[in-house]
């Protein structure tokens, strides 16, 4: 890229920060859409149209990996390169290979869509990518593993910030999991199909060692970094506990890879291995929260800032739903309780107060922060900010109460017996009393995704300012021609 | 807390600042939350105690907790909690209500059954669920069926008998629906007058003529019709071959079908093409004698038994 922009464009690489960014918004509200279309067929199956490319099984991962890796992970990738490059006061080491890095991770998620919506699916949650793209997501996720560690290397402070480590464990824990959970045969070399390598329960075990460990380190560690950053900036004070933050990374860090086993609870999963994955998910609750409390206690003596500051208060209620679903996850890891929530919405409740309430707020946050400073622009409207936070915030309770209620609904008359110990309900009847609940979940998800357009439009508008008319730096010469 | 402790708790920075204004208090951890996380592990080890945990070698610590079942050969046993041990259990704690009902209802003879009042509703209660687990998704729920797919349950009319025995004899086995394609044998005139004939029977407005003729080639042995559905067209409930007479349609979708033409093509397209897709599997390795015996009441009294 030419340099010549002045200030912090020419110390930093802000070019595919600004990509990344870019991309989260529109994979977000491209993911969020498909989400609200399959959310709409559970509760009006007409919506299938009996179109093999559109119905909820191909549109499921098409809408799981948009949001997570498309939405999540593009904004993981813009504020870990803006925020390694800013607290180690150096440029990113190689413009290259953190443009490689954007094409090949914006590549794979096209191609994993596409993919799906033609059939090609490995069938592991969260990793349905087939093996192509899996070598390209491993490709991809090395390259960023040497930018980000070559970046570190080269800082110019001597002290690396809490929001790097947890970046960096994210970085590598990604890697492990990608690697082993993905390894498997393809028929032959010009089949998209391949079978895993490890077979019944072990085959099991792995993906949700996987799959856990993509909330652990993906879902969580990974954003805790970008709140370590935001929230200290956004507020204008110190982090609250700098011992608390290295506590309960390692903490975290350590317990967290013993957990993927409460995903198979009731299963061939042997039941030593259900009661340590049991346990070690309650002996997670108070390191997860670490985070919570780090981040919550960072404003007190500016709690004030709630009241005017649309970005502070969707980072603060973002950790409150970090808070509460960090409580809710070891709960359900009880075997007991497990019993009840196996195989129903209450699941689903739990991944999206996580994944709507936490991941997405702390990033609509965080991008609201981050955007109007890479482009050198202000936002273009905060009061639109402040109507994208309570459209999300009402989609979220709106989406987790109805799951919430269908989810404890089907648990119990799954397992209702009558006075002659005969089941009370037949499963049919079970998905009857959950389509008004579909419904509510799917009016849910429209809140939220209505948000999502505000936040595109305003994040599209505020993109324009910026190329057209720099508000704080008035440069000699071009400042505006080398952007993306 | 007291003022001289919170004098004493004024919180220092480390010292380090990153990207301008970048800093972190040095305070210490809550100690609610190391409290909190204690009792967490404490937890954790009394669960540990109670439930398999540890993997030793190849076997692992079996915990303190016990569970007491009776196996298959009715053997009744203690062994460590596990998984298996408590679906026993639990699967003990429910066939022990309803065996009393079931014993009954072996012994029973099926017309007793349904005047007993108390076996009557424990018919109900065990059939309502496996009705709507293994009948319902063709017959759907309520038995009422689908035209084109799986017969309706409510009527009084029954491809191979309404009787109880035969209802258990139909499940029990299963059932395979077969009648042979006439597309060589009969051209597409013979086969109208064939579907006119039929059409006949329910009062259809169709060409006497036509009828007049199809009614012969009915009973002729061209196309032989007769042979399975009977001289009178009203079927044979040893083969299963339908009664065409009584305006109730399984395959041939009559009723949906606007003009007589197309109810004529409704029925053609089954004289032409045969069936092969009358299949009803069998439930005898999925369902036990007397779960069996339970379902013939329980679709029987669904409004059409005989």
């Amino acid at each position: 890229m030419t340099t010549t922009e002045i200030g912090s464009n020419e110390q930093y690489n802000f070019e595919v920060v600004k990509k990344f960014a870019f991309m989260s918004v529109v994979w977000g509200l491209l993911g969020m859409s498909v989400g609200v279309y399959i959310a709409s067929e559970l509760a009006w199956p007409f919506l299938n149209f009996d179109i093999p490319y559109i119905t909820f099984s191909r549109f499921r991962p098409v809408h799981t990996s948009s949001v997570i890796f498309g939405f999540g992970g593009s904004a993981l990738f813009a504020t870990s390169y803006y925020i390694v490059q800013r607290t180690c006061q150096t440029r990113l080491v190689s413009d290259f290979l953190a443009n490689f890095t954007f094409w090949g991770w914006t590549a794979a998620i096209a191609l994993g869509d596409i993919s799906y919506t033609l059939g090609y699916t490995q069938s592991r949650e969260y990793a349905e990518m087939e093996w192509p793209i899996d070598i390209l997501i491993e490709i991809t996720w090395v390259v960023y593993l040497t930018v980000f560690v070559g970046t570190i290397m080269k800082r110019k402070q001597p002290h690396i910030y809490v929001a790097n480590w947890f970046f960096l464990s994210f970085i590598l824990a990604t890697a492990l999991l990608h690697t082993f959970n993905n390894l498997a045969v393809p028929i032959s070399l010009f089949s998209m199909k391949s079978y895993s390598l490890f077979a019944g329960t072990q085959d099991a075990m792995t993906q949700w060692w996987y799959g856990h460990n993509a909330v652990g380190f993906f879902l969580t560690a990974a954003f805790l970094g970008m709140m370590y950053y935001f929230v200290p900036k956004q507020a204008g004070r110190p982090i609250y506990s700098y011992r608390l933050s290295i506590v309960h990374f390692w903490a975290l860090s350590f317990l967290y890879m013993w957990v993927g086993a409460h995903h198979l609870h009731w299963t061939a999963l042997p039941d030593w291995t259900s009661t340590l994955a049991a346990t070690f998910s309650i002996m997670l609750l108070l390191p997860s929260w670490g985070g919570m409390i780090n981040g919550i206690m960072t404003l007190s003596g500016a709690w004030d800032r709630l009241r005017t500051d649309p970005i502070m208060r969707f980072l603060i209620v973002a950790l409150s739903f970090y808070g509460m679903s960090t409580f809710e996850g070891p709960l359900m890891a009880l075997k007991d309780v497990n019993a009840l929530s196996h195989y129903t919405d209450w699941t689903v409740g739990h991944v999206h107060s996580g994944a709507l309430g936490w991941v997405a707020m702390v990033s609509f946050g965080s991008l609201y922060h981050m955007i109007p400073r890479i482009w050198n622009t202000k936002v273009w409207s905060e009061k639109l900010i402040g109507i994208h936070f309570w459209l999300a915030t009402i989609g979220v309770l709106l989406y987790i109460t109805a799951m919430w209620i269908s989810g404890i609904t089907q648990g119990l008359m799954w397992r209702a017996f009558d006075q002659y110990g005969n089941l009370q309900y037949s499963f049919v009847e079970s998905v009857a009393a959950m389509h008004p609940l579909y419904v509510m979940r799917a009016i849910g998800g429209m809140f939220f995704l209505s948000g999502m357009l505000l936040m595109f439009i305003n994040i599209m508008m505020t993109i324009r300012s910026g190329r057209q008319a720099p508000a704080y730096i008035a440069a000699p010469g071009n400042v505006s021609a080398a952007s993306a | 807390m007291s003022v001289s402790k919170q004098q004493a708790h004024v919180p220092q920075t480390t010292g380090h600042v990153w990207d301008g204004d970048l800093q972190e208090y040095n305070n210490p951890l809550p100690n609610w939350w190391l409290i909190a996380f204690y009792t967490t592990v404490v937890f954790a080890l009394v669960y540990w105690f109670i439930y398999p945990a540890w993997p030793i070698g190849g076997s692992y610590t079996k915990g303190f907790a016990t569970i007491t079942y009776t196996n298959d050969k009715g053997e009744t046993k203690t062994v460590p909690w596990n998984t298996r041990a408590l679906l026993m259990a639990e699967t003990n704690k429910a066939e022990a209500m309803q065996k009393p009902y079931f014993d009954k209802i072996a012994s029973t003879p099926f017309e007793q059954i349904a005047k007993d009042p108390e076996l009557n509703s424990f018919v109900l209660s065990a059939g309502k669920t496996l009705f709507s687990d293994n009948c319902a998704p063709c017959h759907q729920q309520g038995g009422a069926g689908k035209v084109g797919f799986a017969p309706n349950l409510t009527d009084d009319d029954w491809l191979y008998g309404g009787h109880f025995a035969q209802i258990q004899q139909t499940i029990t086995n299963g059932r395979h629906g077969y009648m042979p394609p006439f597309a060589t044998v009969l051209d597409d005139k013979q086969m109208t007058e064939l579907a006119d004939y039929i059409l006949s029977f329910e009062k259809i407005p169709v060409d006497p003529a036509s009828a007049k003729a199809g009614d012969e080639l009915f009973h002729s042995e061209t196309a032989a019709c007769y042979y399975c559905h009977g001289a009178n067209a009203k079927g044979r409930q040893v083969i299963g071959s339908a009664n065409l007479t009584d305006s109730i349609w399984l395959w041939a979708n009559v009723p949906d079908a606007k003009t007589v033409a197309d109810k004529e093509d409704a029925i053609k397209t089954v004289i032409r093409g045969g069936l092969n897709k009358g299949v009803m599997p069998t439930w005898k390795e999925r369902l036990s004698p007397d779960q069996i015996k339970l379902l013939a009441v329980y679709v029987h009294d669904l409004g059409g038994g005989q």
